[in-house]
């Protein structure tokens, strides 16, 4: 029985590239005066900048628009959105998930 | 219409440092303390009675803001002076007699206390509803909005409410600030578990669970301030309000629906319009500009039928 990770791996899904892509909608879409590197991997994404209601709200729909996802409503919490570990993982199982003939 | 990261600015103020102690504290020490204590088992007729008793003393501490008040409304409604001074009395004491029936939703048997006369258009809610999208009942700050919300969430139409932690109260001094408010607001919550702040980072996101999970949200779109304001001309002043909530809207895609609830909670009568048309459109700004003043031209329509029942005038 393969695990979700393993079925992610195995379907071409590279985390490091997701979590790329998703600093550089979080600078993108906040206007941020920072470079992708300032943004670890482990670090909450509000310890580099403040963030407010209607910034985080402007970053999920910028991170929905660029994967072609949607986020489950129960799965939009400020804890998610803040994690850039957590979120990277939620990303690439909603990436998975919407894939033709991905993960159900 | 404009956009600013601004601190939002309000109409002519003394903007001196507060006092250490005002009137209103004392008001409010007494209402958050004695008064809900006594709340806990008075009848509604005596807790209105005690009402009556202070009105005198709410009129002659709000006497500044409610002489301004009175002329913006004389000028807004188009009426004489003697009515527009009337009406920002009244207005002062729906909005004493809203503190009161505050104390009564605190009660276990709160729900059984509401006394709704009647709900009007109820089919404009049901039909925004089945659009599967979320609704946000939008209306302005009247006096009787929470009743409404703790009576629709008690006959199987629950909202997230929204709310501003600190609003700006400048007849409070520090003491009011440091203890009186937060202690306001911890009895607020306590009424209705079901609210959000619009000073919180998560306000947005919970706003998009509940459209996204088909739920309603209650807005009063007309509160001022935010650090991200929109401004946009408003029974005839310059009105800064948050942005935030017309992002929600704008990324939801939800229904809007315009509510106006009027009364105490011994009689009260609900009304919902039929569903503004949101028009869509490729940014912020364009959303804006396009729907932002239908927005307020509903909710100024609610304010001047319903003057008395506003208690904005006597912000000021």
């Amino acid at each position: 029985m393969e695990t979700v990770e393993q079925l992610l791996t195995n379907s071409g899904f590279r985390p490091r590239e997701t979590v790329d892509r998703i600093r550089r909608v979080f600078i993108d879409s906040l206007h941020l005066n920072l470079r992708e590197e300032d943004l670890h991997y482990e670090d909450k994404l509000d310890e580099s900048v403040g963030l407010d209601s209607v910034a985080v709200l402007d970053f999920v729909t910028a991170l929905e628009k660029e994967f072609q996802i949607t986020f489950e409503p129960e799965m939009l919490t400020i804890d998610l959105v803040r994690d850039l570990k957590e979120l990277t993982a939620y990303v690439d199982e909603r990436v998975a998930r919407s894939a033709p003939g991905g993960l159900q | 219409m404009e956009t600013s990261n601004a601190a939002a600015t309000a109409p002519p103020s003394s903007s001196t440092t507060a006092p250490l102690v005002t009137l209103n504290d004392l008001l409010w020490l007494l209402y958050l303390y004695p008064v809900r204590w006594l709340a806990i088992f008075l009848p509604r007729w005596l807790l209105y009675g005690l009402g009556k008793l202070s009105n005198p003393i709410v009129q002659f501490q709000s006497r500044g803001s409610r002489a301004r008040a009175a002329s913006w409304i004389a000028q807004v409604c188009r009426t004489t002076p003697a009515n527009a001074r009337r009406i920002a009395s009244q207005s002062l004491s729906n909005t004493m007699y809203r503190t009161l029936d505050a104390l009564l939703l605190l009660r276990q048997s709160a729900d059984k206390m509401l006394c709704c006369t009647g709900i009007d258009g109820l089919q404009h809610l049901e039909e925004a509803m089945d659009r599967g999208k979320g609704v946000i009942i939008f209306t302005g700050h009247f006096c009787a909005n929470r009743l409404a919300v703790r009576y629709l969430a008690a006959n199987g139409y629950p909202a997230l409410s929204v709310h501003n932690r600190s609003p700006t109260n400048r007849a409070a001094g520090r003491f009011g600030k440091r203890f009186m408010e937060p202690r306001a607001a911890e009895l607020q919550a306590r009424a209705n578990h079901d609210q959000v702040y619009v000073n919180d980072p998560d306000c947005s996101l919970r706003i998009m669970r509940t459209l996204r999970a088909g739920g309603l949200v209650f807005l009063q779109i007309d509160g001022r301030g935010g650090t991200m304001a929109i401004e946009g001309p408003f029974l005839g002043l310059p009105w800064r309000c948050r942005s935030g909530m017309f992002e929600v809207i704008r990324f939801s895609g939800c229904a809007a629906v315009p509510i106006v609830c009027v009364g105490r909670s011994s009689g009260f009568r609900i009304r919902f319009d039929p569903m503004l048309e949101i028009e869509s459109a490729p940014s912020r700004e364009a959303f804006l500009s396009a729907n932002l003043p239908h927005f307020f031209s509903v909710v100024e329509k609610q304010v001047l039928e319903n003057p008395a029942e506003w208690r904005l005038w006597n912000n000021f």
